[in-house]
């Protein structure tokens, strides 16, 4: 059930590139994987998924701003930088 | 038409709150480029978000503002995508449990457009594009501006629906203070959904999705260039495809934003950052006592109750502030219809000529309703009224002073009247003997002269009778 | 000598900050070549730090923490202070921030001694996955450190400084205790901010202690826990003083064993945690077997909704904004497709690769869903054991450490041998392991003991009455 076909999709949701070797490669560790994970897959599906405990809204934060960063200290690890901005190939 | 089209609408609304929603920011618009910015906006390794209450409050306001079931319990979930304005490639928003859902909005074809949902979420960077150099720049101060997402069930038949729809909601959004609602700036997007269907048919046909859209007007151009291109496909038997398009104004036209094949699977799972919020309902209760009377509630009291007629209502309820100092201003005297003209013909005259809005007039209601009863007392003529009003605008000061200090009060002496009409007539023997054969337009001459005479202070209805009686 | 009496030391001038923070960067230099379980040493600004400590210690003012050489974890920000979590990804990353603990830390003048090695981004249960190279266990340089806080683990038990951060997703802290013969702390889900550690799976990351011994741990988190308005999950039911039940009578504390948990584990480690209950039934604990009926889910449950959570949070690693970025394309998808692929190691890309299966549509339902529902079910079961017993016993690992090379690159038996630490993240329980023993070849065992949550200083107390009357090996290097 787990083939390369599905190994790729999941690259591209991933956004990971694979060479050949490598997808067949992960192909194979994922089959394995998947094999443990499907252990979960028959339990009780009438009890409730877990979520955390509610916050109540009077303890949420107070709507009052404070100073911003220095854009300098914002870029400061990007390795491309123009107009201090950070650069990446055009998107339409 | 040969298709009935069905259309929905999304509705993205930036919130009017002081800070981002996930972290201390200053929410204001514009910028130099990455000068709003934090760890956290700008999805540094390690930062956490955190809910800003104020955006919870204008969201649950955004709920009673349409009529919609404001949720006890809310909750966040991540919407996985990887674009450059997106830093930490997840979307957070509300997926499973939105704060409000099942509202509705009459539209004006008495149509009522049912609103599934109401959602919290953040608003994305900006991107400027290069095709110089093949690059694109991102600019994170918008990172992380609350928005809410309203979205409606595919209810609306007909262009003048959603037109009416988004107006209405955006009013209403404007007078909950939920958002300034500026379509031009951004600050309140439509995409709207559109498929066709043959008419009488109840299957819905594939849609599309149209995006940047950002007038009114452009809404009407978007989604009849749009049922033009499906139909012109259904019509040649081919298939509308489901995408998603975006508008361009210039083109007046539609096209497809897909690039290249990308596998659309957002992955939502509750954020595990963000407990859950709730709303007890006293907090709730005291969310609801901060709403305003809606628009649509006002215009059915102005109409009703005041007797205005729709337009003049319309015209009022257009700006909350507006209709706040018309509010204002009858409560001091309720002569509505007085108050109604006062202000949408002079008043609007002024602030118009002036480029003003009505925050920004100096006067009081009180004082321009105590102007309006002057002239309704005729204390001073509605001519009279009109030049203190002027004054008012130019320099303040309150009318009763004005029309003394500026000779307005009317003159009710007879005797004066008299001699001043007679002195007139007997100046003027020809025009008489004119007028009293058959010459009725010499009345007015007789009235000008008259009211000159006897200056601003000139009663035109006493004048009128004295004349009348006078050339009988 | 614990964290109290070396602070003794300081305070009555039996030795200085500077001298004790030399003492250790002379150990560091000496013996870290062969451990490496630091990926960087901060000499200078360690030594700033002694200086600035020694100020207040002379003035009479220091807190429990001043001049104490301690080491943070590679995946704590440390403001001006790379911090790589152990990935050629943010290899060159230094934050221009501090992380909430580290914030803590400098607020009681502590000297940091550098940073610590670690599985890349925390996963990983052998500290091999880092990319600068795995940590060797300080018992025996041939053998895995466990992980992922290996570094810090081998860091304490090589003498390489007086306690150390590490953080625990899935047992990151006390496996690798276990393995170098140390203590490891791992609290409450929420006692400690997550605000600056970076994320693997925000639902179970908790900051933890590996120390000398129990009471250091709470010497420590006395410190550093606490709710933080920058981390909505901190809770405030917190209570502080972890060190305040160390020697309280144990008489009569109900001590849970679930069977489950003695089953999975080799027979040497399942001796000497049974020895460990002897122990403490001869000190007057009462023994109650209990059970964990769904421990038998708990290792696919734990990968499914860490791995979920790991492949949002580590989305933003796409080389734009920080950390490694690929040569320059026409495309962003292959971009940043490039520098991810780059950037990441094999088991990040695995546990990637394994998130988004959980997570995308088809599976979501039968995986991510059906483990949160295990965690409900998990979290039942241990409010049922916690209803007649005070503290839960059970190994730490089921095996010692292993060989460098022996099983790290088989997946799957790496997740499997996860199968003791992992519940206690999933109900977000504190637990906190020690030696409890030592195998045929000479390795450490660990035992650990479960608590109620926010009931930190019970396990601490526990643990700490255990060390008092064991005889603890040191390792000889």
């Amino acid at each position: 059930m787990f083939d390369s076909e599905l190994t790729r999709h999941l690259a591209v949701l991933s956004k990971l590139s694979f060479t050949d070797d490598e997808l067949a490669k992960m192909t194979s560790d994922m089959t394995d994987i998947i094999a443990l994970m499907d252990k979960v897959c028959d339990f009780n599906p009438e009890i409730k998924p877990y979520a955390l405990d509610a916050v109540d809204y009077k303890d949420l934060r107070k709507d009052n701003h404070n100073p911003s960063s220095e854009t300098e200290n914002i870029i400061s690890n990007a390795k491309n930088i123009k107009n201090n901005s950070f650069v990446v190939p055009k998107v339409v | 038409m040969r298709y009935q089209p069905v259309i929905g609408l999304e509705i993205h609304c930036e919130l009017l709150t002081d800070s981002k929603v996930f972290c201390g920011c200053h929410n204001s618009f514009g910028g130099a480029e990455n000068t709003r910015v934090c760890p956290r906006c700008s999805g540094m390794p390690g930062t956490l978000p955190v809910v800003n209450q104020g955006a919870v409050r204008l969201a649950a306001k955004a709920g009673f503002a349409t009529d919609c079931t404001v949720n006890n319990y809310s909750a966040f979930d991540r919407k996985n995508y990887f674009y450059p304005d997106l830093p930490k490639a997840y979307q957070i928003t509300q997926f499973e449990y939105p704060i409000c859902t099942n509202g509705h909005i009459k539209v004006c074809t008495g149509r009522d457009i049912r609103i599934n949902r109401i959602h919290i979420e953040e608003d994305a960077g900006k991107l400027v594009h290069d095709d110089y150099e093949g690059i694109s720049l991102a600019d994170y101060n918008r990172c992380g501006v609350p928005l809410i997402e309203i979205v409606t069930e595919p209810d609306f038949r007909e262009i003048e629906e959603v037109q009416d729809f988004v107006q209405k909601i955006a009013l209403r959004l404007k007078y909950a203070g939920v958002c300034d609602a500026r379509m031009e700036q951004g600050s309140l997007r439509v995409d709207v959904n559109i498929s066709l269907m043959p008419y009488g048919s109840d299957v819905f046909g594939t849609r599309a999705e149209l995006k940047n859209i950002n007038s009114i007007k452009s809404i009407g151009r978007a989604i009849r260039y749009e049922i033009n291109r499906q139909s012109e496909i259904l019509d040649k038997g081919g298939k509308v495809v489901q995408e998603t398009r975006r508008y361009n104004e210039n083109h007046d036209d539609t096209k497809s934003m897909r690039s290249k094949e990308e596998a659309h699977d957002y992955r939502y799972f509750p954020e595990p950052d963000i407990p859950p919020v709730y709303i007890s309902d006293e907090d709730m209760a005291a969310i609801k006592a901060e709403m305003p009377e809606m628009p649509h509630e006002r215009f059915e009291r102005y109409t009703a109750q005041m007797g205005l007629t729709a337009d003049d209502a319309n015209l009022i309820i257009g700006s909350k502030q507006f209709g706040d100092y018309f509010d204002e201003a009858v409560k001091v005297y309720p002569a509505y219809k007085q108050i109604a003209s006062m202000m949408l013909v002079e008043i609007n005259h002024h602030l118009n000529e002036r480029s003003m809005t009505i925050e920004d007039v100096s006067f009081t209601p009180a004082e321009l309703a105590a102007l309006v009863k002057l002239a309704d007392d005729s204390v001073v003529s509605k001519n009279a009224a009109k030049e203190i009003l002027a004054i008012m605008f130019e320099e303040g000061g309150k009318p009763e002073e004005i029309a003394k200090t500026h000779g307005f009060i009317m003159s009710n002496d007879a005797a004066e009247l008299d001699t001043v009409i007679d002195e007139i007539l007997s100046a003027n023997a020809a025009s008489v003997e004119k007028y009293k054969a058959g010459n009725a337009k010499l009345f007015g001459f007789f009235m000008g002269q008259a009211m000159s005479k006897l200056g601003k202070g000139a009663n035109p209805k006493l004048i009128k009778e004295a004349l009348t009686k006078k050339l009988a | 000598m614990n964290l109290q009496e070396l602070r003794t030391a300081l305070d009555i001038k039996k030795i200085s900050a500077a001298e004790l923070t030399q003492q250790y960067l002379d150990k560091i230099s000496a013996l870290d070549k062969s451990i490496n379980s630091y990926i960087t040493v901060c000499p200078e600004s360690a030594m700033q730090d002694a200086e600035r400590a020694q100020k207040i210690i002379d003035a009479g003012s220091a807190g429990a923490l001043c001049g104490i050489p301690l080491s943070i974890k590679d995946n704590i920000c440390t403001s001006g202070v790379k911090t790589t979590c152990a990935s050629r990804m943010l290899e060159d990353f230094v934050p221009f921030y501090d992380a909430f603990v580290i914030e803590r830390l400098k607020a009681d003048n502590y000297v940091m001694l550098g940073k610590t090695n670690m599985d890349e981004f925390a996963m990983g249960g052998s500290s091999q996955t880092s990319f600068f190279g795995g940590p060797k266990n300080p018992y025996d340089i041939t053998r895995v450190t466990g992980g992922s806080s290996g570094g810090a683990a081998a860091a304490v038990a090589a003498g390489l400084c007086a306690a150390a951060l590490g953080s625990d997703t899935g047992g990151s802290v006390r496996q690798p205790a276990a393995f170098c013969g140390v203590t490891g702390l791992k609290p409450t889900y929420g006692t400690v901010s997550r605000w600056g550690l970076i994320a693997f799976a925000s639902s179970l990351d908790q900051i933890g202690v590996v120390a000398n011994s129990a009471f250091d741990t709470g010497y420590v988190l006395n410190t550093i826990y606490g709710a933080d308005k920058n981390d909505a999950t901190t809770s405030s039911k917190s209570t502080g003083n972890y060190t305040g039940k160390c020697g309280m009578d144990l008489k009569g504390l109900r001590i849970g064993i679930p069977k489950e948990f003695l089953d999975g584990s080799s027979e040497e480690v399942r001796n000497a945690a049974l020895k460990a209950a002897d122990y403490y039934k001869s000190i007057g604990c009462e023994i109650v077997e209990c059970s964990l009926p769904s421990l038998e889910y708990a290792v696919s449950a734990y990968y499914l909704i860490s791995s979920a959570e790991a492949a949002s949070n580590l989305s933003r690693f796409d080389g734009i904004k920080y950390g490694h970025r690929a040569e320059m394309t026409s495309d962003y998808s292959e971009l940043i497709s490039n520098s991810r692929a780059e950037g990441f190691g094999d088991e990040v890309k695995r546990r990637i690769m394994l998130g988004n299966y959980a997570l995308c549509s088809g599976y979501y339902d039968a995986y991510y869903n059906n483990a949160r529902r295990i965690r409900t079910q998990l979290r039942k079961e241990y409010a049922e054991i916690f209803e007649k017993c005070d503290v839960i016993l059970t190994p730490t690992a089921p095996t010692t450490a292993y060989k460098i090379g022996e099983q790290e690159s088989d997946p799957v038996k790496m997740y499997t041998a996860d199968i003791c630490t992992v519940t206690v993240n999933i109900a977000g329980l504190p637990a906190i392991s020690t030696t409890c023993g030592y195998g045929a070849n000479g390795m450490p065992i660990g035992m650990s003991i479960i608590g109620k949550a926010f009931d930190e200083k019970t396990i601490i107390a526990v643990c700490d009455r255990f060390e008092k009357d064991f005889n603890r090996k040191e390792a000889v290097l």
